[in-house]
């Protein structure tokens, strides 16, 4: 029974993955690390509103050939390794069959960049693997792990606090962990910042927050 | 004509496995499937038989105890738990991938820990939302204690985490996970304190008797058949199902 609908489950995962992984990469020229990283971004935004499987399946494709080369170009920066990992996340969502072995790989390419910058992208390594561990099937069926969730969660927070998605993680990760009134707390925290930002994803964050706040 | 089909309803498979993953939308596809291919080879009319998955105890029960759930797919653990209050008449026991028919579960608790000294543990499982299946099939050959507490859980490596670190914690393990002990790095801090007999793993059930006696052995054939028709591996192989033996019940306790 373990594995049965164990893979299902990862789709909906990876969307979540991409997004609160896709913000603004360092400007940079056309093939460069800095500019791989931002098709990357590009490739991971459309996925996340296509409902085409194939439109999806070729998005992954794209996002994997364009980390590989950034990976070629500079093995140990921050911004290749965890686009590596949203490409992956991309991939797994568009081949369910083999998904969770890319889910771990996912998570050792997050983990490198968690390595190599823990701020980047607003703490992105450990918010987006916050979400994998907390998300995927738990141990033994996949690499999904709540208490290393939530330390990975409270790390996000704890490196950018004002960030939202950092906030939505941790209540999430709270929920799971089985704290519901620190994860009210934290949806509704996360509420408050989204009301006060002016960025482009303020009125996804709210709703992210709002069906937080109505799960008992 | 039975009374679901006079009313115009459309009969209902609810597969229900709390303390598994996946989520209710994601098996959507895979229950369809299955249910398509195991109408088309009962003889049934085509789309006489919808399906609908529920990971929660709660939402499961609630959805067989809608007149239109006339058949349910449960790991065995549910069925002991609550065969009687549902009025479940199994019809086929699953072969599931890489487990089989049966499967044996463990139990679990930190070195120097006795099966027979359990008092003030807290037993956890995903089974643990059936306490009769764990004092009655999984332990029956246990005396537990009656300060005993059964958690459920679906995080089964936290449990283990906390019998890791020598807390009063014993844990159930399926088959799956207890083959997978090993591969634990705090796996030397763990014992095995005890094993079932080989249990079912996961049933098909007529609910309430809601399918007349015809159509539940029409239903039954296709089921046990499943494996070698057009289609069947394929759907059978979304739900990691090999396919279906006739059931083998243990005595119920």
């Amino acid at each position: 029974m373990s594995r049965t609908w164990g893979l299902g489950l990862l789709a909906v995962l990876l969307t979540a993955c991409q997004g609160t992984a896709v913000k603004s990469p360092p400007p940079a020229t056309a093939q460069s690390p800095g500019e791989l990283a931002r098709l990357i971004a590009e490739d991971a935004k459309k996925s996340d509103q296509e409902s085409d499987a194939k439109v999806r399946e070729a998005l992954a494709a794209d996002a994997l050939s364009k980390a590989q080369a950034c990976i070629g170009l500079a093995p140990v920066d921050a911004g290749c390794l965890y686009y590596d990992g949203v490409a992956l996340g991309l991939d797994a969502r568009a081949h369910p069959s083999r998904a969770l072995e890319t889910l771990k790989a996912m998570l050792v390419a997050l983990q490198g960049a968690e390595a190599k910058d823990p701020a980047y992208d607003q703490a992105g390594p450990s918010r987006v693997r916050a979400l994998v561990l907390i998300r995927a099937p738990g141990w033994p069926v996949g690499p999904g792990d709540a208490e290393s969730g939530l330390a990975a969660a409270k790390r996000a927070v704890m490196l950018k606090p004002d960030y939202p998605p950092n906030v939505l993680a941790l209540a999430e990760a709270l929920a799971k962990n089985g704290d519901a009134h620190g994860a009210q707390e934290n949806y509704q925290r996360a509420r408050d910042m989204a009301t006060q930002s002016s960025s482009a994803d303020r009125d996804d964050w709210i709703k992210q927050a709002e069906q937080g706040l109505k799960r008992p | 004509m039975d009374m679901i089909s006079l009313l115009g309803a459309v009969a209902t498979l609810v597969f229900c496995a709390p303390g598994y993953p996946g989520a209710a939308g994601d098996a959507q596809p895979f229950v369809d499937q299955f249910a398509k291919t195991t109408v088309a080879n009962a003889g049934w009319s085509p789309g006489s038989l919808a399906a609908i998955y529920d990971p929660t105890e709660s939402g499961g029960i609630a959805k067989l105890k809608n007149p239109d759930a006339v058949l349910t797919f449960v790991p065995y653990a549910f069925y002991v738990q609550y065969s009687a209050a549902l009025h479940l008449t199994v019809l086929a026991q699953a072969d599931v991938a890489n487990v089989g028919t049966e499967e044996r579960w463990t139990l679990v608790g930190k070195q120097g820990a006795s099966a027979q000294s359990l008092s003030g543990y807290t037993l956890i499982s995903t089974a643990g939302y059936a306490p009769d299946f764990i004092k009655h099939a999984a332990l029956a050959a246990l005396s537990l204690p009656g300060d005993l507490k059964i958690e459920s859980t679906g995080q089964i490596l936290s449990a283990l985490r906390r019998v890791s670190t020598g807390e009063n914690v014993v844990v159930l393990l399926d088959q799956t996970q207890s083959a997978a002990l090993a591969s634990l790095p705090f796996a030397a801090q763990l014992k095995t304190l005890a094993q079932s007999p080989p249990l079912p793993v996961a049933l098909i059930a007529v609910v309430d008797n809601r399918v007349p006696q015809a159509r539940a052995k029409s239903l039954q054939g296709a089921l046990y058949k499943l494996s070698g028709t057009s289609g069947g591996p394929d759907s059978l192989s979304a739900l990691h199902l090999k396919g279906f033996v006739p059931p083998k019940l243990p005595a119920q306790p």
